[in-house]
């Protein structure tokens, strides 16, 4: 039997158990769903195998001694994580989990000031800029679209701030400025959610649509 | 022993911080430590891979409820593993197991997400029918009509939603954003002056 057919079939099967859950949670969604995470834990395992290890296993150089030493270093530090699995011992992996944490942290920071708040707060300033605008009916569109941007982002960002101060009566309430602000800010964001929800509301539609035509194209061609 | 673990996470992280900074100085010993990092990161998914399995195990071996889905988790795991190990992610054995049950799983999870995100929508305003879940709502619908390919064509005056809701949500994805990464900061920022220990050093 070709490998296409028997691909195909898996997945009709696959996929009508998968569409089984609409009724109800039964024993061979469970099935679908405990194979899935085997087959899809062991295909990720090769692929760091393939992609992340064997690459810098296989370029050590093994003429130079210190270099094999200092290149075998993180492969010693991954090992000591099996640590992790048995409570008594587990302190030994913590120096490979405190470089991957400290290395991660500030891969974070950067990322988020590099990749996120300076070409956001960029964008922000730009989108007040009108020498771009052609004529005065487009450089007040681009005043108002500016406008109501900031006005949002600012907003959002004051819904955040949960600062409060204690009354006399003993109850902590935030600035009523503030309070009118964040208020703003959930009108800002509930619109924001909507927006991303119909967006991931249409990517779901849309893998529905191309699950239900493979089903359909597979009963044809079974069909003939 | 936690002063020394400390020690390994703050000096690394600065060290790959200031390489951001010092390009010319630290940027061979940054990419250095971020290569040992990804090694590392490779060696933890395959440990808790590793975690995956020997916890089914002990599932099937106490004989637990259920312990037959466990049975078939790892065997699965087992075999993907051990053929990928022998032939390679890009052998049509490993893509089988990528065509014929990663790929319709994954879509058909997403795919019956259609149907559990509306009754998820249903529960939302029976539970909470405020103003914002009125507006969330109302939102959800016209960007949907607007954006959605219908029979009959676009529908009368969807430039007008997708412009508005599109100027209102670039405003609060900002802020959004805007507050995640200012978290992100504040939380790497913790973990680097040693305030935030999450290896195991508190």
């Amino acid at each position: 039997m070709p490998i296409d057919v028997i691909t195909a079939f898996i997945g009709f099967f696959l996929t009508l158990i998968i569409f089984s859950y609409l009724i109800g949670d039964n024993p061979l969604f469970r099935i679908a769903v405990h194979l899935f995470v085997g087959v899809s834990s062991g295909y990720a395992a090769t692929v760091i195998c393939y992609s992340v290890l064997l690459p810098r296993f296989t370029t050590l150089s093994l003429g130079d001694p210190v270099q094999l030493v200092i290149g075998l270093v993180p492969f010693f530090l991954g090992a000591t994580l099996l640590t992790k699995l048995t409570p008594r011992i587990s302190w030994i992996g913590s120096f490979a989990l405190a470089i991957l944490v400290g290395v991660g942290a500030a891969t974070a920071i950067g990322g988020a000031l590099i990749g996120t708040l300076i070409p956001q707060a960029q964008a922000a300033m730009d989108a007040l800029n009108f020498r771009s605008a052609g004529s005065s009916s487009e450089a007040v569109f681009k005043l108002f679209d500016g406008v109501v941007m900031l006005t949002g982002t600012v907003l959002t960002l004051a819904y955040f701030q949960f600062s409060a101060k204690r009354a006399p009566d003993g109850t902590v309430k935030r600035n009523p400025i503030l309070e009118l602000l964040a208020w703003g800010g959930r009108v800002f964001i509930a619109i924001t959610f909507g927006v991303l929800f119909a967006g991931v509301y249409m990517a779901a539609l849309t893998a529905m649509i191309e699950r239900l035509s493979s089903l359909i194209n597979f009963v044809k061609s079974f069909l003939g | 022993m936690r002063i020394f673990t400390a020690v390994f996470a703050i000096a690394s992280g600065l060290i790959v911080l200031l390489g951001y900074f010092f390009p010319n100085q630290l940027e061979p010993l940054r990419l250095f430590l971020v290569d040992w990092a990804v090694i590392i990161a490779g060696m933890a998914v395959l440990v808790g891979v590793a975690n995956l399995a020997f916890v089914q195990m002990e599932k099937i071996r106490t004989r637990q409820k259920n312990g037959s889905y466990s049975a078939l988790l790892v065997l699965s795991l087992i075999v993907t593993f051990g053929l990928g190990l022998v032939f390679g992610p890009q052998h049509q054995i490993m893509r089988l197991a990528m065509d014929a049950v990663i790929f319709p799983v994954e879509a058909s999870l997403m795919a019956i997400l259609a149907v559990t995100l509306i009754y998820a929508s249903i529960r939302l305003f029976r539970r909470r029918a405020d103003a914002m879940t009125v507006l969330f709502l109302i939102v959800a619908v016209l960007f949907l009509l607007a954006i959605m390919p219908t029979p009959f064509g676009p529908i009368p005056g969807d430039w007008i939603v997708l412009e508005f809701a599109g100027m209102f949500s670039r405003g609060g994805a900002r802020g959004l954003l805007i507050g995640v990464a200012l978290g992100t900061l504040l939380t790497g920022l913790r973990v680097l002056f040693g305030i935030d220990r999450p290896y195991g050093g508190n």
